[in-house]
């Protein structure tokens, strides 16, 4: 019953056991990594590297050919934009101002056609399988690279709305790398009373009380303690440690107070959940996150099956251009456009034409994303579709191939092997028929 | 007939004094043990061990007797002794071996034997003063053993490891190149070596391209040779050197044409043997295994170096080729041996010392005899039986997952009656909570989910309640029809669908046989010998499968009320056929009944599907020891054998003779010394975590642990309920373990992990995270729960308990137990110094819930 984090030794890259970087292999603690990380020039290890990723998550699966793929069969208008010879629909007319920043695929090709498979499969690069976990992409990322700051390294923001979240969970979890390396599920920072949970002391009780009680705690578990040395009961100590830094840092703290940001700032990014969502991401990326899932769309709400045209035009669009692009100026600004990956897709695209409803249908053949940032390439496009946008005609690409450019810019080793606790191997970037994804060479 | 009814022999208390620390260290001070003064030391590091003949007995030579056919056939012999300690040493490379007849063998000074002529001849050790002989029949010299590729070849592929599961054996082979796992399929090695092709998952067919690894015009120039070699580039590193024994055998091989050879007269192996089966060492020395083949058409031979050997954790043991196992430091591990897709296991135990004087365990039961007997022989001393109050909180947990209040631990620590545990179990199967909580645990084992909770957790707990046979409640579930309780575990948790055949085969194999046939769904599974073709015969059963009118009835109908549609029939992805049900075994179901699933229930709980027993005892003890004696619980296979088979067995056989009674099995379990083992150290068992040597703490479930906290603070938890399912609270009083996860969400119990993913089998994570900790330091369960009004705190405030009643009270209900004297004083000092009184008490409270010792089970 126990065993799961026990077997975390499996956990290595193949034929690498010297050159591992984590935590546990290594037989350091959070705070012995942190200092080493310190003692080392940032410069040395990751100079001109990303340092983080913005992942917005279009749940539910846009449809390529009304966005960044447009096609004449499309209702709406292909629009030029700032790269020369770019159009993209006229539905992201603030986007076409960035897309020198950004770069778009357009020949992605994956394997599940329903949401909870998809959104695993995009997540991971992997189909679920009900005997095996695999990690996401989040957490290897910060597994790899590890936290900064004292901050955790992979947050998700929102939390779902619908319980329907449950059947997706495991697209976002650590598997088997070790709970440190799941997200930290945050609500609906654009609620009126948004406070995190569990982040910071309540009102009743002081840093003084926390040091009192902890004396109580020796006091009790004294005895036990000398006894037993669980492996689990370090790993407690650690993270207590880590919580109580957190609670009582600053630095942790404002990372996650929304309420530093102007009324400007808020009002540009949108009084949204979607906005608020972005907005609070940028803080955690700035204060030393390593990956952030920010969505925050009603459920299901690219999934589009019923007027498309209609709900792209008035909501989704709008929505996603604003904040995608007051993130990318922003970013620009604050000057971490060049060590942040922006990544904006969903699990899969949708049908070429329409059905009985208005509607476009699940569509994971052919499809479309856009990324930027973190030394990515902008202005360009990798791939293409056929006439309909139905078929890639030009350079499959891969989920494992897009994992891998990421971990490129990232300088990650993207060749890298994990072994599950049942000694599979399974490859960080995993493409089709579990062959290693390569990074796109157009773009890092 | 079973143990427990007899009258219970108490556990020997007189080897408390044994097992004083002091004696046990004094011990192992002493540089030689003093019983036997002559046992002395070659220290030369390759001669492995050797005694002088004093401590030695037993002296034998194995095998006693053997019979070998055809040209070159060999055998290798082991010198055996017992000594003073009761430890078999190896002493092969210390005799010397001579043969009554040279004409007709040949021996080397290793104890291996080479036949030459046809006869009978007997082969001397002598070693330490002692003759030892064995007979040897010699047959059939003139004849050359007939080519096979299967055993010439593919063992080639096996004993360097080429086949494994991590290189060529994998699913899909490496660098393009596909070999059957450790060569059960030497037909398809063939054709992979010598004709190419790539493997392919959803395909019989392999696919391009077609470049053989055999070079028939320049044998040497040929893939098989330069990769293994290390000639050409090879990511498996060097397997052999050029010109090696193997890499000459290929050469020979390809040079003759590369041919399958002789299929007909082919020997195959049926099985392997391997002596010992066990063994215990000490660190530092070695011993040398033997394995033997038998054939299918009879006769057997020494394989002991044509295997491959692997250590389950080389830190502890090392095999190196040819099976000399050394034993590196204390711990355990197993020797997997393999040949031609067959597999057995030798279990081995290093100990750190061996003790001259074991003190003498008792057992209570069956389960003690095993356990303790294994330990005695791994020379670890368990610890002594648990106090009253670790045995009550602990046996409150496991039987019915919730704590003891404070007067009903004062009543049982002043019980004085001997049998007062046996008595306190009898009650516990019977009480209420005890219905509560299996029911909970069931959940997790049956997957209930809130598509089908309602009906479907009243099977179980009415099943529980009245004590249903286990087989029976598996009966009912595997061939379930109609609308019942038991049929609607076939529902999918969110979308409510049914589910897919394969699906539904996967989870009642998992569930009832403890076996994951997932992997098989795709390809042959990785590992082990399950074949995708036993997949999806055993899918076929479900083939029916289907839901026949929407939400009122969900399962096929073979009662002639409803039209019956044709169920989904079940296609074999590779071979792209119709597939006729087939158990794993391969037999076919006796008749093609209505109902197919009934053949298979009857088949799945048969006395004699070993699996069965054993899954449902595995999962039990479990609960009671935090791992099963197979773990992960639902992963039995021959790769991952039980820590204690013989108990395994014991336990399932006693489980069926007693009627399938999960009530007779947590008896006997909770019963037994091995149970009620205190968590003590003592310099024998302080590195065991396997053999049960001690009690072992292990985290309490989310929901568990929610309830305590709520027991102990005397505040109940308010249980939200989805607004997904029209909002609203769980009525007051409500238990977490009364929860249906998807639709009651709890900050709580998230962030201790309860399981909500139960589309599949729900598994339980028991890490510790930063979540955790935050929530234990500021999170509202604690803060609120202690301070809130009403509740155990503020209770014994305004009753004006003295602060030493205060600690006393909070200490039996948190832990079950009275604070030691320095507890008490020190603790009284710290709510002395608290900022208030209140204060004070509150930060005790937490104190105690935020403990390990509160947290975990003990």
């Amino acid at each position: 019953m126990n065993g799961y984090a026990d077997q975390l030794a499996c956990c290595r890259p193949r034929r690498e056991f010297l050159r591992v970087g984590a935590l546990s292999l290594l037989g350091l603690n959070l705070r012995q990594y942190l200092a080493l990380e310190a003692a080392t020039p940032a410069a040395a290890r990751s100079k001109q590297k990303a340092q983080a990723c913005i992942l917005l998550w279009l749940e539910g699966g846009p449809s390529q050919i009304d966005t960044w793929d447009p096609k004449p069969h499309s209702r709406f208008n292909a629009i030029p934009t700032r790269a020369d010879g770019i159009r993209i629909s006229e539905i992201f007319p603030r986007i076409a101002g960035h897309m020198d920043k950004l770069a778009i695929v357009r020949s992605m090709h994956t394997e599940e056609n329903n949401h909870p498979q998809g959104t695993h499969y995009a997540l991971t690069g992997h189909r679920p399988n009900p005997a095996l976990k695999f990690p996401s992409l989040g957490s290897i990322i910060s597994r790899e690279l590890g936290p900064r700051n004292n901050l955790p390294p992979y947050i998700m923001v929102p939390e779902h709305q619908e319980t329907d979240f449950f059947s997706y969970m495991d697209a976002y979890t650590s598997a088997f790398l070790g709970s440190e390396y799941d997200p930290i599920i945050l609500p609906d920072p654009n609620r009126e009373a948004f406070q995190i949970p569990d982040l910071s002391l309540p009102d009743t009780l002081t840093a003084a009380d926390i040091a009192d009680r902890r004396s109580f705690l020796q006091a009790v578990d004294r005895g036990f303690r000398q006894k037993e040395k669980h492996a689990e009961f370090g790993r407690m100590d650690r993270f207590t440690n880590q919580a109580l830094t957190m609670l009582l840092s600053p630095r942790v703290k404002q990372a996650f107070d929304l309420s530093q940001e102007s009324d400007r700032t808020k009002e540009a990014y949108g009084r949204t959940r979607v906005g608020q969502s972005v907005l609070l991401a940028r803080r955690l990326v700035e204060a030393g996150c390593r990956f952030v899932t920010t969505s925050g769309y009603a459920h299901g709400a690219w999934d589009t099956h019923k007027d498309n045209d209609q709900r792209l035009r008035d909501k989704l669009a709008p929505t996603l251009d604003q904040t995608l692009s007051v993130l990318l100026e922003d970013l620009q600004q604050r000057g971490l456009l060049d060590s942040t990956v922006v990544l904006a897709m969903g699990e899969f695209g949708r049908t070429p034409h329409l059905n009985a409803n208005n509607g476009r249908d699940h569509y994971p053949d052919c499809w479309s994303l856009i990324l930027g940032g973190g030394g990515i390439q902008g202005g360009r496009v990798v791939g293409a579709s056929d006439d309909q946008g139905a078929q890639v005609a030009e350079r499959r690409v891969t989920m494992g191939d897009l994992f891998a450019t990421i971990y490129k810019a990232m300088g990650i080793d993207w060749t890298k092997e994990y072994v599950n606790p049942g000694g599979r191997p399974l490859y960080i970037a995993n493409s089709i028929d579990d062959v290693m994804g390569q990074p796109l060479h157009e773009l890092v | 007939m079973s143990d427990w009814k007899k009258p219970v022999r108490v556990l020997v208390l007189s080897l408390l004094p044994l097992l004083a620390p002091g004696h046990l260290e004094a011990d192992r001070d002493r540089k030689s043990p003093p019983v036997e003064p002559a046992a002395g030391r070659n220290d030369s590091a390759d001669s492995g061990q050797f005694r002088s003949p004093d401590g030695l007995r037993d002296f034998r030579l194995i095998p006693s007797q053997v019979e070998l056919r055809g040209m070159s056939a060999s055998q290798s012999f082991l010198v055996l002794a017992t000594d003073s300690r009761g430890l078999e040493v190896d002493l092969t490379s210390e005799s010397r071996f001579s043969l009554s007849d040279d004409r007709l063998a040949q021996v080397e000074p290793e104890g291996l034997l080479t036949a030459l002529r046809d006869g009978e001849v007997r082969l001397r050790a002598e070693v330490a003063g002692r003759r030892l002989e064995a007979a040897v029949r010699i047959e059939g010299t003139r004849q050359a053993r007939p080519f096979g590729f299967a055993r010439d070849v593919v063992g080639v592929f096996t004993r360097n490891g080429c086949n494994g599961s991590e290189c060529h054996g994998g699913v899909k082979g490496r660098g393009g190149f596909k070999l059957s796992l450790h060569g059960i399929n030497p037909r398809e090695d063939y054709r992979w070596t010598v004709k190419g092709g790539v493997y392919q998952v959803l395909s019989p067919k392999a696919a391009e391209p077609f470049d053989p690894r055999v070079n028939l015009e320049v044998p040497q120039q040929s893939r098989l040779l330069l990769k293994p070699a290390l000639e050409l580039p090879h990511g498996g590193g060097q397997r052999f050197e050029r010109d090696s024994a193997d890499y000459r055998r290929l050469l020979e091989w390809i040079r003759q044409g590369a041919p399958y050879g002789d299929g007909q007269s082919e020997s195959r192996i049926e099985r392997l043997e391997v002596f010992p089966r066990q063994a215990i060492m000490e660190p530092g020395t070695r011993r040398r295994l033997l394995v033997t083949g038998f054939f299918e058409e009879g006769g057997s031979q020494d394989l002991s170096r044509e295997v491959l050997y692997e250590s389950s954790d080389p830190a502890v043991i090392e095999v190196g080729p040819g099976g000399v196992v050394r034993a590196l430091k204390p711990g355990q591990a197993r020797v997997a041996v393999r040949a031609a897709g067959k597999l057995v296991q030798v279990r081995c135990g290093v100990i750190r010392q061996p003790l001259a004087h074991y003190p003498e365990v008792a057992g209570r039961n069956f389960i003690d005899d095993l356990v303790f007997d294994r330990l005695r022989q791994l020379h670890i001393v368990p610890a002594g039986l648990s106090s009253d109050s670790a045995f009550l909180r602990r046996v409150c947990l496991d039987l019915t997952g919730t704590l003891p209040p404070p007067e009903r631990v004062r009543e049982f620590l002043a019980d004085r009656d001997p049998l007062k545990r046996e008595r306190l179990i009898e009650r516990l199967l019977n009480s209420p909570e005890f219905v509560d909580y299996w029911t909970f645990r069931f959940a997790d084992f049956f997957r209930v989910v809130y598509r089908n909770a309602y009906v479907y957790k009243s099977w179980i707990r009415e099943s529980l309640a009245r004590n249903k046979p286990y087989d029976q409640m598996a009966r009912e579930r595997v061939a379930g029809q109609g609308n019942g309780g038991p049929t609607r575990h076939f529902i999918k948790s969110i979308s409510g669908e049914v589910m897919r055949p394969h699906e539904k085969m996967g989870e009642d194999v998992r569930v009832f046989l403890g076996i994951r046939l997932d992997c098989a769904q795709c390809h042959d599974h990785p590992y082990e010998t399950w074949t995708q073709d036993q997949f999806w015969g055993i899918t076929a059963f479900y083939g029916q499968l289907t839901r026949i009118r929407d939400l009122s009835v969900f399962m096929d109908d073979v009662s002639g009320n409803e039209e019956q549609p044709e169920g989904p029939k079940v296609i074999h992805p590779r071979r792209r056929r119709e597939v006729a049900p087939s158990f794993l075994d391969g037999s076919l179901p006796p008749s093609a009944g209505i109902n197919p699933r009934e053949e298979l229930a009857d088949w799945m709980t048969s006395p004699e599907n070993p699996y069965f027993s054993q899954a449902i005892v595995n999962r039990v003890w479990a609960n009671f020891f935090g791992k099963g004696l197979v773990e992960p619980v639902d992963d039995f296979r021959p790769g991952n054998p039980a820590s204690h088979p013989e108990l395994l067995r014991a336990l399932a056989r006693d489980f069926r003779l007693g009627g399938y009674d999960l009530r007779h099995l947590m008896r006997a379990i909770a019963r037994s010394g091995t149970y009620q083992l205190s968590g003590d150290l003592n310099p024998t068992n302080r590195e065991d975590e396997v053999n049960h040597s001690r009690a072992l703490p292990r985290r309490l479930e989310a929901e568990i642990l929610l309830d305590a906290i709520s027991r102990v603070t005397g505040m109940e938890e308010a249980f939200a309920v989805h607004e997904y399912v029209g909002g609203g609270t769980e009525p007051r009083g409500t238990r977490a373990i009364e929860l249906t996860p998807e639709v009651t969400p709890s900050q709580f119990l998230e962030v201790y992990g309860r399981p909500v993913s139960r589309d599949s089998m729900p598994w339980r994570d028991y890490r510790s995270t930063l979540r955790q900790a935050l929530h234990l330091l500021v999170g509202s369960t604690y803060t609120t729960k202690i301070a809130a009004e009403g509740g155990r705190v503020s209770r014994l405030l305004s009753a004006g308990a003295s602060d030493r009643e205060i600690v006393r009270e909070l200490y039996l209900a948190a832990l079950s137990r009275f604070p030691t004297a320095e507890e008490e004083t020190r603790l009284q000092a710290l709510i002395e110094g608290a900022p208030s009184r209140r204060k004070g008490v509150e930060n005790l409270a937490w104190g105690l819930l935020a403990s390990r010792q509160f947290t975990y089970n003990h």
